[in-house]
């Protein structure tokens, strides 16, 4: 079998707020293979963003192990963490999370510049990507002068720029309405299926895990269930159980 | 100490630049702290170094084996307020000292002088054209425009450049002038020697000045003229002591309650060196306050713009930025604010040190040239950066610091 490109080890994560500590997330244990599509599901205050962000090493696990690609993470500094982050993981969020005063080029090819990447090279792939993102025309524009479709298509250029192994979006269809939502996640689709990349998508909107082969449920900080694509249907009476109550 | 991030620093220039650029009003009133306290130096050094200068160049027209003997102490205002005169006995004393070749004596006073219809008030010189030409003309650096020197003991003036130019505009050689009632005839304008007194002064033969004024005995100043191969200073000393002792016998007095002032052109010059040194110090030191007032403003600024910008952070290390690139980021940022400031206040120094040495072109007190150095323009703009590096220092390290799951979930 294959190594996991991500392995959680019984991972906690656990906040002091003054003399109570809350533990947020509770002995988890997951793998992610690579190519896979994994939808990471739960209501709000569940602990899936937290989870998220130990998935894309945003964050340090208060117990356990975060493996990548079979590599401890948990003593690496903070510069070497930033390393991976900028080379291996590719990120989406929500809020789209552009800089303002940057154009949808310069946004682009930021994370390239971290990566010390040639000021040519980087205008070539930025441009390249965007251009893939039905956004060629508008490479000079600031993200305040773009709709949330827009926003969200540049985002995900900038997700690519350096190859990452991985792509994990938070919410990416949050802000969006529903025609420009489905966009999104046909593009994010389709760099599953023709790119073969790892993605993971954190959601509460049980439309967006109909993409995925893998769905985990989270609740309470511990993973209630987690049905690959066989399942998915016993995963939707699950959910519909949970509605109806 | 943290690490910079030099492998990318043109594109982070771009980056802080923009950020910089985005935020216009703020970015102005922060550099507007630095601007003032690089103006104060700029102007203010380069206008007393342009005075010094002025001083010096004075000095440099007088002859460097000249020494000028002035009754009463040059650091005691009252001795020298009471008008006391060098007798006929110093003058003896003078000319005996060993080491002296000339000696002239000198005497002055304001009188009114009529010229075509016009009267007005002016410096009258009287100078012992006989023994003392020579030294005007040789040591003092005096040169005639138009006409010709004076002939002794006759009623024939010199004038100084601002005189004809300015206090009787049109004054024509050979014209007559009344002053107290006697008849004058003006034979010579004198080149401008580059202060206003000395240009603004009206020259007779020192005993017709006696004559016309009534102040029959002593001088005011004498300048002595030194034989070859004597060293100024040690005749300088000698002077001194032997006018004081003098003067001791005379009127029976212990100490120096009787004093002369002797100088020499060097002595001036080290006095001016040192007053103006000393305003330069102090002038340094308040702009210097002013710069790190200034400092304290962009520090104030960099730290509003890490919160504000937390986020910002945030994504830019989700994306791959490590700390010492955050770091970098921000300090560029503080170090542009501290050199824009530097570079704004250079300019307007160097305006405002321009229109005052205009104004004392067109009203000419003294001649000042403001003197602007590459080195002091250097040193302002590279103090300025330094100073604003310096204070984005901790914004930048707090900024650097920040956890990126902490940035990117902050509203």
């Amino acid at each position: 079998m294959a190594e996991a490109l991500l392995k959680l080890e019984n991972v906690w994560k656990t906040y002091k707020l003054g003399e109570i500590d809350l533990s947020v997330l509770k002995g988890i244990n997951l793998e992610i293979m690579p190519g896979s599509f994994v939808t990471i599901m739960g209501p709000s205050g569940s602990g899936k963003s937290t989870l998220m962000y130990l998935l894309g090493l945003l964050d340090v696990a208060s117990q356990g192990k975060v493996y990548l690609q079979g590599q401890d993470t948990s003593n690496f500094s903070e510069d070497r963490l930033a390393e991976v982050r900028g080379k291996k993981i590719g990120f989406i969020f929500q809020q789209f999370n552009l800089l303002q005063n940057l154009t949808a080029l310069e946004n682009v090819m930021l994370p390239m510049i971290f990566q010390g990447i040639s000021e040519e090279k980087r205008k070539q792939k930025a441009k390249q990507l965007l251009e893939s993102v039905n956004l060629a025309q508008r490479i000079n524009h600031k993200p305040s002068e773009m709709s949330g479709g827009e926003q969200q298509r540049i985002a995900i250029a900038r997700s690519l720029v350096n190859d990452p192994e991985i792509l994990i979006a938070d919410e990416p269809t949050g802000n969006l309405d529903s025609s420009t939502g489905k966009t999104v996640m046909e593009i994010l689709t389709k760099l599953h299926r023709e790119q073969k990349k790892t993605i993971v998508v954190v959601t509460h909107d049980p439309n967006i895990a109909h993409y995925s082969q893998n769905i985990i449920h989270i609740q309470d900080g511990q993973i209630k269930s987690n049905h690959f694509e066989d399942r998915k249907v016993l995963w939707e009476q699950e959910n519909n159980n949970v509605k109806n109550v | 100490m943290f690490k910079i991030d030099i492998n990318n620093l043109k594109e982070y220039f771009k980056i802080a630049f923009k950020t910089i650029t985005t935020r216009r009003v703020r970015s102005w009133l922060t550099t507007i702290g630095i601007v003032i306290g690089v103006f104060l130096i700029v102007s203010l050094l380069s206008l007393s170094q342009g005075l010094k200068n002025a001083v010096l160049h004075q000095l440099n027209m007088m002859g460097k084996d000249l020494i000028i003997i002035m009754p009463g102490d040059i650091t005691n205002v009252s001795s020298l307020m009471a008008g006391q005169k060098l007798t006929e006995e110093d003058m003896k004393i003078i000319k005996q000292t060993e080491g002296v070749d000339k000696v002239v004596s000198m005497d002055y006073t304001s009188v009114v002088m009529r010229y075509d219809n016009e009267k007005k008030t002016v410096l009258l010189y009287g100078a012992d054209w006989r023994n003392g030409l020579d030294i005007f003309k040789n040591d003092v650096g005096w040169s005639i425009n138009q006409g010709r020197w004076p002939v002794p003991q006759k009623n024939e003036i010199i004038v100084g450049s601002i005189v004809a130019s300015e206090t009787f505009p049109g004054m024509k050689i050979g014209t007559e002038t009344i002053i107290k009632g006697r008849k004058f005839i003006i034979v010579g304008i004198l080149n401008s020697v580059g202060s206003k007194q000395d240009d603004s002064m009206v020259g007779i033969d020192l005993n017709i000045f006696k004559s016309l004024t009534g102040e029959r005995t002593g001088a005011r100043e004498a300048m002595a003229k030194l034989k070859p191969g004597f060293s100024v200073n040690a005749v300088a000393d000698k002077l001194k002591s032997n006018l004081n002792e003098n003067r001791k016998r005379q009127i029976g007095q212990k100490e120096s309650d009787s004093s002369y002032t002797v100088l020499t052109s060097e002595k001036i010059g080290s006095i001016v060196g040192n007053v103006m040194g000393l305003i330069q110090a102090v002038i340094i030191g308040f702009a210097s306050i002013a710069i790190v007032v200034g400092g304290i403003g962009i520090m104030n600024t960099m730290y509003t713009s890490v919160r504000e910008r937390t986020k910002e952070i945030g994504i830019m290390k989700a994306i791959g930025a490590k700390n010492r690139t955050i770091v970098t980021i921000f300090l560029i940022e503080s170090g542009i604010f501290g050199m824009l400031g530097g570079i704004g206040g250079t300019l307007l120094g160097l305006i405002f040190a321009k229109a005052i040495e205009m104004y004392f072109q067109i009203h000419p007190l003294f001649y000042l040239k403001a003197d602007v150095s590459p080195g002091l323009i250097l040193f302002s703009i590279t103090f300025s950066f330094v100073i604003g590096c310096v204070s984005g220092y901790f914004p930048a390290r707090v900024a650097s610091k920040m956890k990126p799951v902490d940035a990117l979930r902050y509203e």
